[in-house]
């Protein structure tokens, strides 16, 4: 019961194609990971070659510090405000343009499109500029309709900081959701509607009857893109507030990084990061529970 | 055909040569990494000393990286750790040279210093104490920073506004500049990187406690059940309230960027800004000559001394791991030579370590001057709470002069939580 030697070949072809992404993944995923973990059971500094072996202490220091609940607070607001924010307001944009809008469709499309292709960065530098205090055209436009603005600034506010990180992230990000299910509305068959529509099914009941179970797959997608974005959120958060103030917008990416690089705790940076991973296990198993019920 | 042997023998010892006088090549040219930040005129300082550098060393070439100060601490600590890191590199002087020198990640430098024209022949005792730990040399000063209160001497003069004696004359001043436009922010704080106002407080510990009444709080010396109780502390914060009171910052300090408060000095919106002495080049560039200075003035009552001020001083260090020591060495050497000294001043406009030549340098303002030799008249120095500070006793300090000045935390408090980060970490460090 030899194997043929052509289908012998496709074997050693198909692993000699995947060795290289194999070997990619290995070498900057799978190996930091495993020393990560390792490195959360140690006490180290970047710096430092003396490693001194804690065991889950780093674990039990991260349970009783404020700042971490502070951050996994910010990541999970952040992952369900981008759900309302990106997934609802994507969800109205592509109804809108699929069926509300009659002319310039392509127009609004590129525009609301156009920030998903511009970096991070740039984003966060644009927006620091529109919330600046001192010169910034924000606070000029609500003096000019006679509003007072907020007192310590857009970003300074620990009340507010955070929600305009989600405005920032949701002007960056909708367009893509718009797009995600604007290709699930147009697949949805016309005749459905004509048939609803014969039945007295129109507006809002057909949306609800028609429109979202059609489009259920892609909004199921557009939800796991908001909480992987909410969870490895670290750029925009570094950019525009660095944590603060105070802490007010830390968010567990940043708050490794300023463990590991600022403050030299690698081994409870390295714990922090292990947490995050189990966590977004944690709400990965939840998504694909909840998709298996339908 | 009888030529050939003779042939082949030239072209094997031609060969030779050639292998041989390759392989001498090879062996002497030597690559120095060097990482600084990108500072106004360091890049075409360093280009100039390279160039002249090579005359004495043409075997040498320099590699010039520059990077903006935010990300350069941390970028700094993983290259070094790395394989591909800098052979030499600027830094502060402070807890993070001595990190560097601790893990053995900096050179021991004590055995090169005295050499015939090494740097410990050229910099002063004062500056080489600031790279000192443990009685060992871990780099080399090139130049020391202050800050001072700069103020538009036009504006003052055309509103017979006089310079402030004292921390309430200060606030006093402010308010008088609001009077004369409410819409006018005397003196921007900037504060959104959180470093601005750490360098008040900095001065303000020092105008209410002294040096020397900070030092073994500083150092987390100090017996656990003393550390940070002086009121003194609460008071520094409280007198950056009562400015903030007086109108002197704009009104959301913590979410103004430097940038936008240098501008807003350099451009005359505001009249007074407390800034660095490496803002001289940006007062310079931006074309605004009008310029006056003063410290920090004393507070009443304070145990502070007018002599003392804002110094950090900065410099390079050389990685352990480099593969040219003796030439790397020689190249620091070389930066703070009396005439390198001089080149600094004039491309960079920084307070050279090595002030022999200061006085023949051309194109420098009469405020650089008048700067430099104030810097000379020094009591003592004032090192950076961030940069001199235990890092988490640093971060707890950088974080309570936020919530102060936001009013989410009394002076109080904001000591308070000082003192728990600096109690964790003294009982870390006796560990």
């Amino acid at each position: 019961m030899s194997q043929s030697p052509s289908r012998m070949l496709d074997r050693w072809m198909s692993a000699g194609m995947l060795a290289p992404a194999l070997l990619l993944v290995g070498v900057l995923v799978l190996i930091p990971s495993v020393l990560a973990v390792v490195g959360s059971f140690y006490e180290f500094g970047i710096t430092s070659q003396n490693w001194v072996f804690v065991g889950l202490s780093n674990y039990a220091r991260a349970m009783a510090d404020p700042v971490f609940w502070t951050a996994l607070k910010n990541n999970i607001f952040l992952i369900i405000g981008s759900i309302i924010t990106q997934v609802g307001l994507g969800t109205l944009f592509a109804a809108l343009l699929d069926r509300g809008v009659r002319r310039g469709n392509t127009f609004y499309r590129t525009i609301i499109f156009m920030p998903v292709i511009i970096s991070s960065i740039a984003v966060a530098f644009v927006w620091i500029l529109i919330f600046d205090p001192n010169v910034g055209p924000l606070n000029a436009v609500i003096k000019g309709i006679g509003l007072t603005p907020p007192r310590l600034g857009w970003l300074g506010d620990p009340n507010i900081s955070l929600y305009m990180l989600l405005v920032i992230a949701a002007w960056q990000n909708v367009g893509f959701q718009m797009v995600l299910v604007l290709a699930g509305l147009q697949a949805i068959p016309k005749e459905l509607y004509e048939a609803a529509a014969l039945d007295g099914a129109k507006g809002w009941r057909a949306f609800v009857h028609i429109t979202l179970p059609g489009i259920r797959n892609v909004l199921m997608v557009g939800t796991l893109i908001c909480i992987i974005g909410g969870l490895k959120v670290f750029d925009l958060v570094f950019v525009t507030t660095g944590g603060g103030p105070a802490n007010a917008t830390q968010v567990i990416g940043s708050y490794t990084y300023l463990q590991a690089f600022t403050l030299g705790n690698m081994g409870y940076a390295d714990a922090l990061s292990v947490i995050l991973l189990v966590v977004a296990l944690g709400f990965g198993w939840l998504q694909l529970t909840l998709s298996r019920r339908g | 055909m009888l030529m050939m042997p003779r042939m082949r023998a030239l072209v094997a010892a031609a060969t030779l040569a050639t292998l041989a006088g390759g392989s001498a090549l090879a062996q002497d040219a030597v690559t120095i990494k060097m990482w600084t930040l990108d500072n106004t005129g360091y890049p075409e300082f360093i280009a100039q000393a390279a160039e002249e550098f090579k005359k004495t060393h043409p075997n040498v070439t320099i590699e010039h990286q520059t990077f903006p100060g935010d990300p350069y601490k941390t970028g700094l600590q993983v290259a070094l750790v790395g394989s591909d890191g800098p052979d030499v590199f600027f830094n502060w002087s402070g807890d993070d040279a001595k990190r560097l020198a601790k893990d053995g990640l900096a050179l021991d430098l004590t055995s090169y210093a005295d050499a015939p024209g090494a740097f410990g022949t050229t910099v002063g005792e004062g500056y080489l104490d600031a790279f000192r730990y443990d009685g060992k040399l871990y780099g080399v000063p090139a130049d020391a920073v202050s800050k001072y209160v700069f103020y538009n001497t036009a504006y003052f003069a055309e509103h017979k506004l006089e310079v402030p004696k004292t921390l309430a004359e200060l606030g006093t001043l402010c308010k008088a500049i609001r009077t004369i436009d409410p819409n006018t922010v005397p003196m921007p704080l900037g504060n959104k990187t959180r470093w601005k106002a750490i360098h008040w407080m900095t001065m303000l510990n020092e105008r209410e406690l002294g040096v020397d009444g900070t030092a073994a709080d500083y150092d987390l010396s100090r017996p656990a059940d003393e550390l940070y109780t002086d009121a003194g502390y609460a008071k520094a914060f409280q007198d950056l309230l009562d400015l903030q009171d007086a109108g002197c910052f704009e009104e959301a300090p913590n979410a103004t960027d430097y940038t936008v408060a240098d501008t807003m000095f350099s451009s005359q919106a505001s009249p007074m800004e407390f800034c660095g002495s490496w803002c001289i080049s940006g007062f310079e560039t931006a074309g605004f000559t009008d310029v006056g200075f003063f410290r920090l003035p004393v507070v009443d009552g304070g145990r502070g001394d007018a002599g003392a001020n804002f110094l950090v001083p900065e410099g390079f260090q050389v990685s352990a791991k480099t593969a040219h020591p003796q030439e790397a060495v020689d190249w620091l050497s070389f930066l703070v030579s009396d005439d390198q000294a001089a080149k600094f001043v004039e491309y960079t406009k920084f307070m050279p370590s090595n002030p022999a030549k200061i006085d023949t340098v051309e194109g420098v303002s009469p405020l650089f001057k008048e700067l430099a030799a104030d810097v000379g008249t020094f009591t003592q120095g004032v090192n950076v709470l961030d940069v001199l500070l235990d890092a988490a006793v640093s971060e707890a300090y950088l974080n309570a002069t936020v919530e102060v000045l936001n009013r989410t935390m009394t002076p109080d408090q904001a000591v308070e939580a000082i003192r728990k980060v600096a109690l964790e970490a003294q009982a870390k460090a006796a560990s």
